[in-house]
């Protein structure tokens, strides 16, 4: 080994004390946010992962005993990084500056993150907010026209505004070859699970989060309607 | 022990071993990545005061536990290093396995943390928040995993007296893997 590790047995590290030492600061840095006050929860938290890092690079990491490349390298890592940072950080910090705004953080700022966490979450009944925010009896021709009307247009012949770049295009509900291998069990399934769901383009996104199942039911009845008589 | 190999594998022009050189420098190319990606986090936390509402979501506990486990199983790691350097394979081989065991806890903490948080709705899609939350700790978990499984091969060397100094270099990874978690638990799971 001598030839590998010159620097091998020559340094005597208690790596006991030092193992214990992190778990010590461990605890601080979990009881630091108890107290409540926010410089001393920075500090417990931050200062401590610091002094932490480094005690487990000089000592674990043998950096301390390394020769000074490997520190300049480091360093040089490091520096890249900050410079990443300074550069960048001045722009996403602030949402205005002289001569820019940024709308689309400020929105995301003044409307917080619990609406879009609970628009995601799956507790509670699945397809009260919409239902509840139009107060009442859901209405699958209602919800069709504000929702679905969008990309499939309000005929159901896939001519809505939103769809009009979309590729592949909406499906047309009027044309017959469209029905010709589907029923409406499919459509249950692609409006709640999305079109990928069988083989289909991702651009149909699954609604199970937003609607019920009694409520796509209803929605997959209304899309049937437009199916062609005779058909 | 013999080293009948060729001399880039025991020496470089500086002086340092060739293989932890390299391991050196794959940490100084890491650094970059985690340290980009851990700064863009903190960035844009403070630019967006309301993420405080999706961080309370985490639990620190888990966070705390796993922080112990990864600090317990870097000094496992180290002290298999002492045991390669005195030449006792057997032993490094063995506080190895006791780093591998670490390594997987760890994971299996993680995934059951996981499982929960995204059957309560918080998936990578939920808010910028949780994208970040997954892809951070889901690159760490990546550096779990494969060091974890290097250090199996090492280990099965190390056990039959080979390659010996390996024990050093895939260590060095280890206490980097934890250094790198040593920051993510208070930017994840502390401060909210």
């Amino acid at each position: 080994m001598a030839d590998n590790h010159e620097h091998g047995d020559s340094h005597h590290v208690d790596y006991k004390k030092i193992y214990f030492t992190l778990l010590v600061l461990l605890i601080v840095s979990v009881v630091g946010p108890f107290f409540g006050v926010l410089w001393l929860t920075l500090l417990t938290a931050f200062g401590i992962a610091v002094v932490k890092a480094n005690l487990v690079i000089q000592n674990f990491m043998h950096l301390r005993w390394e020769k000074r490349l490997m520190k300049w390298l480091l360093g040089a890592s490091l520096l890249l990084m900050a410079l990443f940072v300074a550069g960048v950080a001045p722009d996403v910090m602030n949402h205005e500056g002289d001569n820019w705004e940024n709308l689309a953080a400020k929105a995301a700022t003044e409307r917080g993150i619990d609406g879009e966490v609970e628009g995601a979450t799956v507790e509670g009944e699945p397809g009260e907010g919409v239902a509840d925010a139009e107060q009442g009896e859901f209405s699958a021709q209602a919800a069709f026209n504000s929702v679905c009307a969008a990309c499939h247009g309000q005929s159901g012949s896939g001519d809505g505004p939103a769809g009009a770049a979309l590729d592949p295009a909406p499906a047309d509900f009027n044309d017959p070859e469209f029905w010709a291998e589907r029923d409406e069990q499919r459509i249950v399934t692609v409006i709640r699970d999305g079109a990928v769901a069988v083989g289909g383009s991702p651009l149909m996104v699954a609604w199970r989060g937003t609607y019920s199942e009694e409520q796509i039911q209803a929605l997959a009845e209304y899309v049937m309607t437009f199916r062609p008589a005779g058909d | 022990m013999s080293f009948a190999k060729p001399q880039a594998t025991l020496r470089s022009v500086t002086g340092i071993p060739t293989g932890r050189l390299a391991i050196w420098w794959v940490l100084a190319s890491e650094v970059v990545i985690f340290g980009g990606l851990l700064g863009s986090y903190l960035m844009h936390r403070i630019g967006h005061p309301e993420w405080a509402d999706a961080a309370v979501h985490t639990n620190v506990w888990i966070g705390a536990f796993n922080t112990f486990v990864l600090l317990t199983s870097s000094f496992t790691a180290v002290l298999a290093h002492q045991a390669a350097e005195t030449g006792d394979g057997k032993k490094a081989a063995k506080l190895l396995m006791l780093t591998i065991g670490g390594a997987l806890t760890f994971l299996i903490v993680k995934s059951a943390e996981w499982t929960m948080e995204i059957s309560h709705g918080y998936t990578i899609t939920a808010n910028t928040f949780w994208s970040f939350y997954y892809t951070a700790a889901g690159l760490h978990a990546m550096h779990v995993i494969a060091g974890a499984i290097i250090m199996g091969f090492v280990a099965f060397d190390a056990y039959r007296g080979r390659e010996l100094q390996r024990v050093e270099l895939i260590g060095i990874y280890w206490h980097f893997v934890d250094v790198v978690w040593i920051f993510l638990f208070p930017l994840l799971y502390i401060a909210k």
